[in-house]
């Protein structure tokens, strides 16, 4: 018998099956190939592998296209480049969510809803039984320099913006609406947001860049209604007064009760509080210039990498360190070193299919990307250890598994650690307690395995996504806590029971990014790559106090 | 999967993690047998919801020194039937006999599967970025292969013929991955 391969079947069986696949085959031609398949086993065993194959493509393709939303893939013909931008829409999600589907289903006929709950705890129904995530929000604050905040709520690049009064105390700050309009602001600055098309100014100074397709947008001013009629103008109000001033296009503008004026390119207003607008001369009042804004940002970019650069200098002395990567060497080799001093090259981990990305400097710092499901870091952590902190500077673009590995021991076995995201947003770590203990209910049983999981509430939820997050959890079993911790700020601690207490502690081999072999004697592998970048990760064998913590993210973070 | 711990919960609570741990474990080696029964993703989707429910409710029946895998395609294979006699009109759907023999040998094979799968990553990452792109685009759900290939200044015939040779190459490149780790 020949051996089962594609190489062994005749042309035409090859097209049979390439038909098959398409979808496109004859009648006849479908009839010809299950004659030959029932007397043919071979010919059975490679359509069989054809058909898992082209699942797993299917099942590739769409998390490599649901990673990139809106994704776009160079041209695959050997002509001119061109490219195909496939809309979200398009990319079916259905397959990744398809045990929460089955369970939910399952749980709905059987009218056991409460047990789903019960499995899966503090997962909120919205979660489980929609496919379509959104994310609220009209506008989006792509740039901040030197920004100081009113309040106490303080923004970051990449957050999206809703219905609020966005408060500047001092600095820079660039807002992209959805409907295409560009608004710089400089603190001191008040302006209430409305929509993707509205947005008003209580206080400060601002400049719009209004596209063709933005035409319309509408700003008010305390005594006026701007409303741009393409490309850009400044409004300043300070004060009893406002100022506008066209500096290229023309805007409809209408004060207290005057007719709607149009101006003109160069034409400059002040709005008073009271009484009638007045024509002044232009250049009077200077507005926010999104240009030199540019070129400010970078400089401070070069200031902040050099500033991290000093800090990953001084941290990699850390006598506690197990390991420290940041994955910005020479992207020529697959090795990641391990930077903590002494080296100790065999401590370097390997990368498998993580592609090199921007970090949280572009075009300064890599990072490393686990869009893909294959893509990992392995390492090999020998050693007995008696706490843990892990720490890192993640950006998550989506969380598309139930768990979502951030650093993961390969076999999970007694005192070895899990560090990873549940698809909430909540942080959790884990220490396997015992891999084999016996199961009190059926003591001739198999053993099973006993662990205790620590959650943080959810801390990331589809709006943050393309954000660097800082993030950290220790592990404490000398003083029996756990805690979790985001942008430096501690967001759970949680007291470790005696029945859960370990502190002799392992790791072995090990993955970042994702989980590769989940149990020893178990050949099938668990998905759990982590759909985001990764810019550096430390582990420390000892427990971080909070102000450490807080150090640690205050060293190395970008200035706001 | 993780082991949520779990103190007084019901003993059917208990036997839903149970089953909900196993199923969502197995799921991708269960989705790989019903693929190779039936025509399109679409169906394979379908029949691995009935074939679930049914686990589901037949869960009481299984014994846990047994296999786990071998209950399920079996359970598998007579809802691929099932859903065969359904969709007889369709005529991309094997006749009976043919998927009977398909589902019987299938059966044997999850490992092969398993292995075949992992072997396949390693070649999509040897072929040329350019290659992988194209295959995306030619998996991609919904995609329309006449407006792509219109789009690529190409035809949709010339866009067959690529797909069939690259998929010639991964089903061979598998073949001979998973032979070396056989033999290694």
């Amino acid at each position: 018998m020949k051996p089962d391969s594609w190489k062994n079947l005749s042309a035409e069986e090859q097209d049979w099956i390439s038909a098959y696949l398409n979808g496109a085959i004859g009648p006849e031609s479908f009839e010809a190939l299950q004659d030959r398949m029932v007397s043919s086993p071979e010919l059975r065993a490679t359509i069989r592998r054809c058909l898992a194959i082209d699942d797993s493509l299917r099942e590739f393709a769409e998390d490599s296209l649901a990673a990139s939303s809106g994704n776009s893939v160079a041209s695959w013909t050997s002509g001119e480049p061109k490219t195909v931008a496939f809309p979200t829409s398009k990319v079916s999600k259905g397959r990744r969510i398809f045990p929460i589907a089955i369970a939910a289903g399952l749980a709905f006929l059987l009218g056991l809803a409460f047990m789903f709950v019960a499995f899966r705890p503090n997962v909120s129904p919205a979660i489980a039984a929609t496919d379509e995530p959104s994310a609220e929000g009209f506008a989006v604050l792509t740039r901040l320099f030197d920004a100081e905040w009113t309040t106490n709520e303080v923004r970051h690049e990449g957050d999206t913006l809703g219905a609020e009064m966005f408060q500047l105390a001092s600095g820079t700050a660039e807002i992209q609406f959805f409907s295409g309009a560009t608004m710089t602001v400089e603190g001191p600055s008040q302006i209430s947001l409305k929509s993707a098309w509205e947005a008003s100014c209580l206080e400060g100074a601002v400049r719009m860049q209004v596209p063709p397709a933005a035409k319309g947008f509408k700003l008010h001013a305390p005594s006026s209604e701007i409303i741009d009629l393409g490309t850009e103008f400044g409004l300043v109000v300070r004060e009893d007064k406002s100022h506008v001033e066209v500096i290229d296009g023309e805007i409809a503008l209408r004060h207290r009760d005057e007719k709607e004026t149009i101006l003109e390119k160069g034409d400059a207003l002040g709005l008073p509080l009271e009484g009638p607008s007045e024509k002044v001369a232009k250049g009077q009042v200077s507005f926010p210039d999104a240009n030199r804004f540019g070129s400010r940002a970078i400089e401070q970019k070069q200031d902040d990498f050099e500033r991290w650069k000093s800090h990953r200098n001084s941290l990699a002395k850390d006598e506690r360190l197990i390991a420290y990567y940041t994955f910005d060497q020479d992207s020529s080799q697959p090795l990641v070193p391990n930077l903590a001093i002494p080296r100790n090259p065999k401590l370097d981990g390997a990368t498998i299919l993580a592609g090199r990305v921007d970090g949280r400097w572009a075009g300064m710092k890599q990072a490393l990307e686990f869009r893909r499901p294959g893509s990992r870091v392995r390492v090999n952590l020998p050693g007995e250890f008696s706490a843990f902190t892990f720490v890192t500077w993640v950006r998550i673009d989506s969380l598309d598994r139930w768990y979502n590995a951030l650093f993961m021991a390969d076999s999970y076995e007694t005192g070895e650690p899990h560090w990873q995201i549940r698809e909430d947003g909540s942080m959790m770590v884990s220490v396997m307690v015992d891999d084999s203990r016996t199961n009190p209910k059926n003591p001739d049983g198999p053993p099973i395995r006993f662990q205790r999981l620590y959650f943080s509430p959810p801390m990331w939820e589809p709006s943050m996504s393309g954000q660097w997050l800082h993030l950290a959890s220790v592990f404490d079993p000398e003083n029996k806590r756990v805690s979790h911790y985001a942008n430096g700020e501690r967001i759970s601690r949680e007291a470790m029971k005696s029945e859960h207490h370990i502190d002799q502690l392992r790791i072995g081999n090990a993955e970042i990014g994702n989980w590769g072999q989940p149990f020893r004697e178990d050949p099938v592998f668990a998905i759990r790559n982590l759909n985001g970048r990764m810019d550096e990760i430390a582990i420390f064998n000892a427990a971080l106090q909070d102000k450490e913590i807080a150090s640690l993210y205050e060293r190395s973070r970008t200035s706001r | 999967m993780d082991f949520r711990e779990n103190k007084e919960n019901a003993e059917d609570d208990a036997r839903y993690e149970t089953f909900v741990a196993r199923f969502a474990h197995y799921e991708p080696d269960l989705r790989r047998f019903i693929r190779s029964l039936l025509p399109t993703a679409v169906d394979t989707d379908e029949v691995i919801q009935q074939t679930a429910i049914v686990i589901w409710r037949k869960f009481d029946q299984y014994d846990p020194k047994t296999n786990f895998m071998k209950w399920a395609c079996v359970i598998a294979r007579f809802e691929a039937l099932a859903y065969r006699r359904k969709m007889a009109r369709d005529r991309l759907v094997f006749r009976e006999d043919v998927m009977e023999l398909m589902a019987d040998e299938g059966a044997e094979e999850l490992d092969t599967r398993s292995a075949e799968r992992e072997a396949l990553q390693v070649c999509l990452a040897d072929l040329p970025e350019k290659h992988r792109d194209f295959l995306t685009l030619a998996y991609t759900p919904g995609v329309k292969v006449k407006e792509l290939a219109e789009e690529a200044g190409s035809t949709a015939a010339a866009f067959y013929m690529r797909l069939k040779r690259l998929r010639g190459q991964l089903a061979t490149c598998v073949e001979s991955k998973v032979k070396e780790e056989a033999t290694a």
